[in-house]
């Protein structure tokens, strides 16, 4: 014979005691009490809260025989026929399996009979999410108005899935997770009443990974009595969760502290050889990170659940981190918890997390290669902004330009003579540095553009069909082939907008003036380059007797690099 | 006797339960594949129904019968073309009343229980709950996120952990009779997966096939993006071999990340402990460690239904040269 789960066992058999629930156990008993029973209701929940239960103590309430004090007695013959599961009149259909309009249109034709041996005919519709459309709205009538002999009890996990109608014909009650408390005193309970013998973190840690669900937690405490030893203790919890120690994540965070690969690496694979479980590993020192960082923000222990030893390590731990490192360290970590996945390599997510804690805020630097340009350009202007206008661009960049962008880098490195990008970007910025020239624009075309973006979108799509065709003075000339676009971009508050941008970012103060170009005009501005055939040699023969500057404003008016500056962002680096 | 090599918390767990009469009406057993759930749970059944003194003792009649598929008792079901379907699930409730043929349990052990329809997943839950007397339900999973919250719950979660690599080693060594050298590089290459060591000590293309793979990824490493971009399109022409093939290029790339971050943890390709040493000169952390998440990157679009080739060619590109 095998012995019922806990958790059958230890279904709640009164109101009282249900945990954690009192919101609904109230309304129900008071229900009860005045006779004012709904004839629906919806238990919506997590798992494992008390959704079942609860429909069964109702269950057991309306039809309770006993004459005085509180209902459900468990007493008389209806209340243990309910608990042996042997009732007539109470219907559990799981919905799950008992899905399609047939078994609906079965139910609504039993439901008119009269109860046989109880009050009323309970039926509890279990897991109602997964009821089809068709069976909800064959339904519907039933449940709007039943005959009085009847009281429905729809039961879900995905309250979301009940079709407005359902839910609008019932009584909802929403169930919580259990708190820690509650979970406590339960498996207390059924600790002192089964003989389970167990160590107090034992327990702590069960409660703890039960994220507030009574039948996991009770799984969990089945399976470790299983083990039928004296006690459980904190040892075989963590065998059978696969959690590690305490100690090892001191460890880690220690070697962290030290930037120490070696020994962060070494750790790891030592920790995830002894069969603990990465995502638990993961876990637990998020957990402990959060807990320095509480620490560092000032908070008391009181907050925390350690003991005081382990507290003054992580005071000391906490002391030697800058709140920003270990904000991005819980962060790399915490980003590391998705990655888990099972794979060959469990453990690679952790170790990836740990290298680039280690390396620090420098590798940042490294990583985000587009807005390392625009800050190198914005450190010779010496009034410019700062860079952080750049950041919302660099936030919306997908992961998969992440790899275009590690590519390029590889392929500018690759290109057989590799003037860094740097180097001659400053060597060509320095150059034109005073005043307002019209090179000097184009060159930046990209960044106006880009910096405009952030504030007023249609303003960057309107000066992306104007180019710049003059500058005199500080008044840079503006050129469109429309008039609607000028007319735009003259608009008081665009074009204020945009000279604002242009002085930032040239780093003087510049107004603009628009004008009209025929169409005609700018193709012919641009014609000359345009010779497909030969446009590197339309640029060799233009290089050659001309200075640095020159080269530069050839290159920035030939129409294909001004399609990759103003579509890609592009910057001129080098012309060769 | 238990087949089961290692497991051991497990094993005992479920020795002891069975010994105190307290076994649960539903276990799920989750981990990597050929990691030895299955195993796990045909040999749980065994010690079920054993007619023997030691159980599960392996030579009676229903041990047989468990070990050779023809019990009556003891039902393996299994995903029929990729999925598990409600009709199935049906039939298990349906069966699950009757009371068994011969032996003392029924055992219905679930494969790949992630593979389960939203709708056949459901359909279980109400007999995943309380199921009758007499009735043990064992349900395997890859990972516990593509199971129905309300199922784990309703289950108790055995989570397999890869092997220790040693353990493996001395496996394949003792019981599978395989030479010293070749278990040691099983074992590495296994990741804890018994299952796949044997497959791959019995069939040479598996070896082979990673042989020539790595020698592909070493040359490819110092050409250029012509041979590069080639490469990428010669690959995503094979899409049922790419997973492997990222996944040994995955090993080899983290294998250089313990080597660069000075690790004395044991790497997973030993046979090629030389090749890393020398090509960690080569490349700095940041680099190794930027291709790693450029790979995984890759894995992570491939399985998001990206362009395989465009995937493949972006990281190919990305693989860097060796800096000489």
């Amino acid at each position: 014979m095998t012995a019922q789960a806990l958790y059958r066992r230890w279904r709640s058999r009164t109101f009282e005691e249900v945990l954690g629930q009192e919101h609904v156990t109230r309304t129900l008993r008071n229900a009860l009490l005045s006779g004012r029973v709904a004839h629906a209701y919806l238990f919506a929940g997590p798992r494992g809260t008390g959704k079942t239960t609860v429909a069964r103590l109702l269950a057991k309430a309306v039809n309770c025989l006993s004459e005085e004090g509180e209902k459900p007695c468990n007493q008389c013959p209806i209340c243990q026929a309910i608990n042996e599961g042997r009732l007539l009149d109470l219907i559990e259909i799981d919905a799950a399996s008992n899905r399609g309009i047939d078994e609906i249109r079965d139910l609504r034709e039993k439901v008119g009979f009269r109860p046989s041996e109880a009050r009323y005919k309970v039926y509890i519709i279990d897991e109602s999410h997964m009821l089809t459309n068709e069976a909800f709205n064959a339904l519907l009538k039933t449940l709007e108005e039943p005959p009085p002999h009847v009281i429905f009890v729809l039961a879900t996990t995905e309250p979301h899935k009940i079709p407005a109608t359902i839910l609008s014909r019932c009584q909802r009650f929403d169930f919580r997770r259990a708190s820690l408390g509650d979970l406590r005193r339960k498996l207390n309970r059924i600790c002192e009443s089964e003989g389970i013998v167990i160590e107090e973190a034992a327990l702590e840690l069960i409660i703890r990974s039960a994220a507030g669900s009574f039948r996991d937690a009770e799984s969990l405490l089945d399976q470790l009595a299983s083990y039928g030893d004296d006690e459980i203790t904190l040892a075989q919890v963590q065998a059978v969760l696969g959690t590690v120690s305490a100690q090892a994540i001191e460890k880690l965070v220690g070697h962290l502290v030290n930037k120490d690969v070696a020994g962060g690496l070494d750790l790891i694979n030592q920790v995830i050889g002894d069969g603990v479980d990465p995502r638990q590993f993961n876990r637990e020192l998020v957990e402990y990170l959060r807990g320095l960082l509480l620490i560092k923000t000032g908070n008391r222990a009181s907050l925390l659940n350690v003991t005081a030893e382990a507290l003054a390590e992580m005071e000391d731990q906490a002391r030697q981190l800058s709140t920003r490192a270990l904000l991005r360290t819980v962060r790399l970590f915490n980003q590391a918890s998705f990655d888990l996945k099972a794979s060959l390599q469990p453990q690679l997510p952790l170790e990836l997390a740990f290298i680039e804690a280690t390396l620090g805020e420098d590798s940042v630097a490294e990583e985000e290669p587009v807005s390392e340009a625009p800050q190198k350009a914005g450190q010779e202007t010496p009034s410019a902004p700062s860079p952080s206008v750049t950041a919302p661009t660099v936030l919306r960049e997908s992961r998969a330009v992440e790899g275009t962008r590690a590519a390029q880098a590889v392929a500018a490195d690759a290109s057989p003579s590799p003037p860094s990008a740097e180097d001659t970007l400053t060597e060509g910025e320095t150059l034109p540095a005073s005043g307002v020239t019209l090179e000097r624009v184009r060159l930046n075309w990209a960044r106006i553009l880009a910096e405009i973006r952030p504030h007023n979108r249609s303003a960057e799509a309107l000066l992306r069909s104007g180019r710049a065709e003059a500058v005199e003075g500080n008044v840079v000339v503006l050129g469109f082939p429309y008039a609607f676009h000028k007319e735009r971009v003259e608009e008081p508050k665009c074009q204020a907008l945009v000279e604002q941008v242009f002085s930032r970012v040239l780093g003087n103060p510049c107004r603009i003036r628009c004008i009209l170009v025929s169409k005609n005009n700018s193709k012919s501005t641009r014609q000359p380059k345009a010779r497909r055939p030969e446009p590197v040699k339309v640029k060799k023969e233009r290089a050659d007797g001309e200075s640095q500057e020159d080269k530069y404003r050839a290159i920035a008016e030939d129409p294909v690099v001004r399609a990759a500056v103003d579509k890609y962002g592009a910057q001129v680096v080098d012309v060769q | 006797m238990w087949q089961v090599v290692g497991h051991e918390w497990a094993v005992e767990l479920l020795e002891r339960s069975l010994a105190n009469g307290r076994t649960a009406h539903a276990y799920l057993l989750l981990g990597l594949p050929q990691i030895g759930k299955t195993t796990l749970a045909l040999n749980f059944a065994q010690a079920l129904n054993c007619l023997g003194e030691e159980k599960p003792c392996g030579q009676c009649r229903s041990c047989l019968k468990i070990a050779h598929g023809n019990h009556p008792d003891v039902r393996v079901i299994e995903a029929v073309n990729g999925t598990i379907k409600i009709d199935q699930m049906r039939a298990v409730q349906r069966e699950v009343a009757l009371s068994p043929h011969e032996g003392r349990w029924k055992v219905y052990i679930i494969r790949q229980m992630e593979r389960a329809t939203t709708e056949a997943a459901n359909c279980l839950l109400k007999t995943l709950e309380e199921p009758p007397t007499q009735v043990i339900l064992m349900l395997t999973a890859g990972e516990i996120d593509q199971l129905l919250p309300t199922i784990i719950s309703r289950c108790q979660v055995l989570n397999l952990r890869p092997l220790p690599i040693s353990l493996v080693r001395e496996a394949l060594e003792e019981r599978w009779e395989i030479d010293p050298e070749q278990a040691r590089l099983l074992a590495r290459l296994s990741g804890g997966r018994l299952g796949w060591a044997v497959r791959a000590s019995e069939e040479a293309a598996i070896l082979q096939k990673r042989e020539r793979c790595l020698n592909e990824m070493i040359e490819l490493m110092g050409q250029g993006r012509v041979e590069r971009l080639r490469y990428a399109q010669r690959l995503s022409r094979h899409p049922d071999s790419l997973r492997e093939v990222l996944d040994l290029w995955l090993s080899w790339w983290r294998d250089l990340l313990l080597v660069k971050g000075g690790s004395s943890t044991e790497v997973t390709n030993v046979d090629r402990e030389a090749t890393l040493r020398s090509q960690a000169q080569s490349y700095s952390l940041t680099q190794v460690r930027d291709f790693v998440k450029a790979l995984r990157a890759a894995v992570w679009q491939l399985d998001h239904n990206a362009n395989t080739r465009l995937a493949l060619e972006v990281l190919m590109l990305s693989l860097p040269a060796p800096s000489t």
